[in-house]
């Protein structure tokens, strides 16, 4: 036991391994990422490097001065109000207590507005109070301060919305109406979150939090895209966050495209020229936990991936970090010692440009 | 002489089973090329020189499974995955006078859903089209939906496996309550049960009682083989 070491699974299970045993992991995990996004493997020192961060005897763990990032928050103030399965901790406090709890409070060096259904398409009808919120938010605090939500096209499929689900279409061999209906719904994603947008500006809004773009597949992606156009081309000086959901653009359409660019299929590295191209101010590329893995596997993948988007990037990377993201376990509530290895290994090894 | 008789076997054997191999290939090949009119092509080519059963286990089966790597490497899409399958199917429906009566036993028989109040339906979508294409008889029983409903549909297809799926760790403990009511309509033994979603692990399934946890669609089509098949 004296040359074991404290480690993860991706569950947030307490395990212990040889330092053989991680270092087989992060080499494994490194070849994973390098094999399927077709991008190079951590260096030898990088994975020592790697390892030093994982065996680590201190709980908490820290990046070297002058290396500290800015780190920024999505998901609104539902971090404290929220009590219906959505992270929070179901303390009683308004929107701007929360917005400004974090700002004063947590050292967030931006925050964000958001609703507590956290998608683009329920804010339509309560435009008029989100633009309150936003104002009375504006007028209080310092920090940039963006309005965030998903683009969440599951919204516009049935039972929820207009269009025939495309995943019943599929099912049924109803191939050309699944993408149709895929098209549709990006369409008027495209619509919505262009329109709620212009009415946030009008009040001083800073900028726009695109959070888990993808999750309902390249469709996603697509209405996404088009909106950050839409609103750099009018809005010359809005800042764009554009936050992925996962390190694989999934292809529920497969053929859908951003000025020439096929989405389905795309790596951290070859969705943040996208993004890039489509007027994003930031990108936030994700890695996926595997639960089934250790600490040591997930965090070596999650940052070979991270490493590649960032030297792919002319604009900044915020990593995606948290619950199930960017080798940190999927736990509602992720242990610290995974959160601050993963978080150092991030900056020091993958170069973030913040969290 | 006798030298020359066993060479010119070998070399016939050989050339036999290079051209079994090249018709695997062709068959495996028109499955990933997801076009129907190659498949049949190929099975009509085939059919003259392998046994039906052949053509479809080291021919077109073997082609799904490669189109499952590709989806999975992010190579192939979906609606790619949609055409394969229905071009499978095109395929096996050309060889069914050809099948012995032998192979005609039932699919098993699978019933999918996520559990109530939680709305996810991509990903487990998407695991019932995977299971689907790799022969698995599945009903989908969409989002939110109740226990009640879970026990219904199994009862109604005699279903041999449930897939239970939660996309928050709020609605993670519906899983043990559709559990919980199979134990409770003397259903447990006869029906296996898989378990998936972002929260889920191992670690909860073994701890629940369920049969297995699935990461991904493709694991679920393994572990779904290795349970039932």
């Amino acid at each position: 036991m004296a040359n074991e070491y404290f480690v993860r699974m991706g569950d947030g299970e307490r395990i212990s391994m040889t330092k053989e045993q991680i270092i087989a992991d992060l080499q494994e995990g490194s070849a994973d990422a390098a094999d399927l996004g077709d991008i190079p493997e951590l260096s030898g020192d990088e994975l020592d490097k790697l390892a030093d961060i994982i065996m680590d005897s201190n709980r908490i763990v820290s990046v070297e001065p002058g290396m500290e990032i800015p780190v920024t928050h999505d998901i609104g103030s539902i971090r404290i109000d929220g009590d219906q399965g959505n992270s929070g901790v179901g303390i009683p406090a308004s929107r701007l207590v929360g917005c400004m709890m974090h700002e004063r409070g947590f050292g967030a060096d931006t925050m964000e507005l958001g609703h507590i259904d956290y998608s683009f398409k329920p804010v339509k009808p309560v435009i008029a109070q989100e633009c309150q919120t936003m104002e009375s938010c504006q007028q209080n605090m310092t920090v940039p301060l963006l309005y965030g939500a998903m683009p969440n096209l599951g919204l516009y499929y049935t039972p929820d919305g207009p269009f025939e689900n495309p995943g019943d279409l599929m099912k049924a061999f109803k191939i050309n109406e699944a993408r149709e209906s895929i098209e549709h719904a990006g369409d008027h994603a495209t619509r919505d979150i262009t329109w709620i947008m212009q009415h946030l500006q009008k009040v001083g809004c800073d900028g726009v939090n695109f959070d888990t773009i993808g999750a309902a597949g390249d469709g996603d992606v697509y209405a996404s895209l088009y909106a950050m156009k839409a609103l750099r081309e009018e809005f010359p000086n809005i800042y764009i966050e554009a936050g992925m959901a996962g390190e694989c653009t999934l292809g529920m359409h497969g053929e859908l495209e951003f000025e020439g660019n096929v989405l389905a299929g795309l790596w951290p590295h070859e969705q943040v020229p996208l993004a890039e191209e489509a007027g994003a101010n930031m990108f936030g590329p994700v890695c996926n936990t595997n639960t089934s893995k250790s600490s040591a596997w997930n965090l070596a993948r999650s940052v070979t991936f991270t490493k590649a988007a960032v030297e792919a990037s002319n604009i900044p990377c915020h990593v995606d970090m948290g619950m199930g993201v960017g080798g940190i376990p999927m736990f509602e509530t992720p242990p610290i010692d995974a959160v601050t290895r993963a978080s150092k290994a991030m900056v020091e090894i993958a170069g973030v440009d913040g969290i | 002489m006798c030298f020359f008789y066993s060479s010119t076997i070998e070399l016939f054997k050989e050339v036999v089973t290079t051209t079994k191999e090249e018709l695997y290939k062709e068959l495996s090949d028109a499955i990933v090329s997801c076009k129907k009119d190659q498949v049949l092509a190929a099975v009509e080519k085939a059919r003259g020189e392998l046994e039906a059963p052949d053509i479809i286990e080291n021919g077109l089966a073997a082609g799904m499974n490669e189109v499952g790597t590709l989806f999975e490497r992010g190579k192939l899409f979906l609606p790619h995955v949609m055409m394969a399958a229905e071009a499978m199917q095109a395929g096996v429906d050309e060889l069914k006078d050809d099948m012995p009566e032998s192979s005609n036993k039932a699919a098993s028989v699978i019933v999918n859903g996520t559990v109530e109040g939680d709305v996810h339906d991509i990903g487990k979508a998407i695991v019932s089209t995977m299971l689907q294409t790799s022969g698995f008889e599945v009903y989908d029983i969409g989002r939110d939906a109740p226990v009640a409903d879970f026990i219904a549909k199994i009862k109604e297809t005699n279903a041999n496996m449930v897939g239970i799926s939660a996309l928050m760790t709020t609605t993670l403990p519906g899983q043990k309550e559709v559990i919980e009511a199979l134990e409770e309509e003397g259903l447990r033994d006869k029906v296996k049960v898989m378990v998936g979603g972002a929260p889920a692990t191992n670690a909860w399934a073994n701890k629940i009682g369920a049969d297995c946890y699935a990461e991904n669609a493709t694991e679920a089509v393994n572990k779904a083989k290795e349970l039932l098949l």
